[in-house]
């Protein structure tokens, strides 16, 4: 490291040496803001537990059962993933998003409901825990003296979701690798390796699977250079095909949608500007562009259908599918700006939820007809999130989407669950009251041959009043009846992002 | 993201293998390199130096070397340098195949690093964080791949 002549070296090293081993000042340490104000606001609402740091060290216990009885044949393993780990040394990350991934596990069998949570020990994570410090710049924070960055992967958190691929459960960010975890241990492996010039590429965290063939779809965006890469992976996890699509405009996109033939984006107007740090502040909302919906033909990747839409933003699909004219219909959480991302995740950390009601999601349907048309057509009043299908139809022409859902007057989030008839409009609501926090919803089948809805609804949510974590699953047609079931953790959680299922 | 960085290391190949290694003026001094941290064993260590911000961004070098890796250690002399201010990119072409392999993003997927251990984010290190000082009598300047 030191560069001196060498006459120079002992002294040089001498004067280095009593201020290299100090990572952080007290007074660094007492003066950051985001800490202060969320330990102020974490003393009076128990709200902020949404945002609590995890235990290094994990949870596992048993959760309680608090009502109703466990529903026969629901038996497996939900997994969720979400930001767990905030701050260290006194300092704070200012926005949600930059939180270091933690898996949760609940294993539910017969004989009951056991809850583990283990953080996903990303190379950024066992670094920053063994200093004790973190170091590496976040997506929408600079801790104080950072590190440099060698590339995506050594800031990558693993925090938003996870999908089971062949005997791997996947940890998934969105600006790199995905990272193997083994679903029984809940032990880290490294980073998944694909090889063919592929290892480190953005793997994002919305992958779908196709009912039928059980291949899966996913991309990863590169929003400097207006491009993505296109994955394309069998049930088994082999890669099948993977590449470059040129041309598509550096909006955030999170989230896509399948149909029989095509790859179908939404790039919003939340769009890359210039490279700056921390990496969010490289976008801004550019009201005068429309949104860019584009269909990239799944036989092949060069052959595309654009459509131009009014400005918007959104993170989550629901569905789609296509009719036989070519005809795209999906649905999905669509705001008319980004101000969440971009005001409202800032506010979480600092334990303050008032601004969050100025800019959210509304349940909408796209529809993408031939020659460029296209209509975006209401599917219900109030705030919606976290859209969820019937897995086994992905990609087909389906009825219900099931979301959490809250009102204007509840800036601190959805307590609502509730199944929305996409051809009807008919919807069927619960709602767990104003101290239950709800998570995304899972939509879980019967059994593979049950009719389209047939099945449970299971989410997890915090309870303010209780200050715990509460499962609870739904016959998914009658959500209005409350709860099948209902468990209870001795202890609250970080909120998760994404979640997937795993039967048996 | 990566872009300028795959550039930067592509022009270290280019003019490692022809630039100028002795300077011929009296009074030059000599820079030692010692790499550290050298994995996987094996293909060979590009390392080119620069003595000019200009130099560093646009990658005209004005000395360059291949060197064998053959363990984890290598050390690399620059004989005949004036005395001054100069940066060092150096990457690890495991596969020996003369270029700095990247993914199909163009991030580099073969080991790389610069003088002071300088560090960029989403691109090489600023020319102020690498730059170091030859002396007249010159100087031993260690770099970690780690």
């Amino acid at each position: 490291m030191a560069t001196t002549s060498r006459r120079e070296a002992l002294k040089l090293l001498a004067a280095a040496g009593g201020v290299a081993a100090m990572p952080m000042s007290a007074r660094a340490r007492q003066a950051d803001p985001v800490f202060a104000d969320y330990q102020a606001a974490s003393q009076i609402d128990p709200w902020t537990l949404i945002v609590r740091d995890a235990p290094a060290d994990g949870f596992d216990s048993q959760a309680a059962l608090v009502s109703g009885a466990a529903p026969e044949g629901l038996t497996g393993t939900l997994f969720r993933n979400g930001p767990g780990r905030f701050s260290r040394q006194g300092w704070r990350y200012r926005h949600w998003f930059d939180g270091d991934g933690f898996l949760q596990a609940w294993d539910l069998r017969p004989d009951g409901l056991r809850h583990r949570g283990r953080f996903i020990e990303t190379d950024k994570w066992q670094a920053e825990q063994a200093a004790d410090r973190f170091i590496v710049p976040a997506l929408a924070s600079v801790p104080p003296q950072p590190g440099g960055l060698s590339g995506p992967d050594d800031m990558n958190v693993a925090n938003t979701s996870v999908l089971l691929l062949g005997d791997e459960l996947l940890a998934l960010w969105e600006g790199g690798s995905a990272w193997s975890v083994d679903p029984d241990s809940l032990e880290s492996q490294g980073a998944r390796r694909w090889g063919n010039g592929l290892d480190g590429v953005p793997f994002s965290a919305h992958p779908k699977r196709e009912p039928d063939s059980g291949i899966v779809w996913n991309f990863g965006q590169d929003a400097i250079r207006d491009r993505m890469i296109i994955w394309k992976i069998g049930p088994d996890g082999t890669l099948l095909q993977a590449g470059v699509v040129g041309d598509v405009p550096g909006g955030m996109v999170h989230d896509f949608v399948i149909t029989e033939h095509s790859l179908v984006f939404l790039v919003g107007n939340y769009r890359f500007q210039q490279m700056r740090l921390p990496f969010l502040d490289s976008f801004a909302f550019d009201a005068e562009a429309p949104m860019i919906a584009i269909a990239i033909d799944k036989s092949d990747w060069t052959r595309r259908r654009t459509w131009e839409l009014p400005p918007g933003f959104l993170f989550h699909f629901g569905g789609a599918w296509e009719e036989a004219d070519g005809t795209i219909r999906l649905d999905a959480a669509l705001s008319q700006d980004a101000r969440f991302a971009m005001a409202g995740a800032y506010d979480i950390m600092r334990g303050q939820a008032e601004t969050q009601t100025d800019s959210q999601a509304r349940h909408m349907q796209v529809t993408l007809a031939p020659g460029g048309r296209s209509r975006i057509e209401s599917l219900g009043d109030g705030y919606i999130e976290f859209p969820q299908v019937d897995p086994r139809r992905t990609g087909l022409r389906r009825r219900e989407t099931w979301h959490i859902a809250w009102d204007s007057d509840q800036p601190r989030g959805a307590t609502r669950i509730e199944r929305r008839n996409l051809h009807t409009g008919g919807h069927d609501v619960f709602d767990h009251g104003e101290a239950v926090f709800v998570e995304e919803p899972l939509f879980i089948p019967a059994s593979p041959v049950a009719p389209e809805g047939e099945g449970w609804i299971v989410h997890t949510a915090l309870n303010s009043r209780v200050e715990q974590t509460e499962l609870h699953a739904f016959n998914a047609q009658h959500l209005s009846d409350g709860p099948v079931a209902s468990w209870r953790l001795p202890y609250a959680c970080p909120f998760g992002f994404h979640g997937c299922w795993r039967s048996g | 993201m990566m872009k300028l960085m795959t550039s930067t290391f592509l022009a270290i190949a280019l003019t490692a293998a022809t630039a100028n290694l002795a300077g011929a003026d009296d009074g030059t001094a000599t820079l030692t390199i010692e790499i550290s941290s050298v994995a996987p064993s094996g293909g060979f260590v590009m390392v080119g130096v620069y003595d000019s911000e200009t130099g560093w961004n646009d990658g005209t070098a004005v000395a360059g070397t291949r060197a064998a890796v053959d363990g984890d250690q290598i050390t690399v002399v620059f004989e005949d340098l004036p005395a001054g201010t100069y940066g060092v990119k150096m990457y690890h072409d495991v596969d020996a195949d003369g270029e700095m392999d990247t993914n199909l993003m163009g991030i580099p997927s073969e080991p790389f690093a610069f003088s002071n251990n300088a560090r960029g984010r989403f691109g090489p290190p600023e020319w102020t964080a690498a730059a170091f000082e030859l002396a007249a009598d010159g100087s031993v300047h260690s770099v970690s791949f780690e």
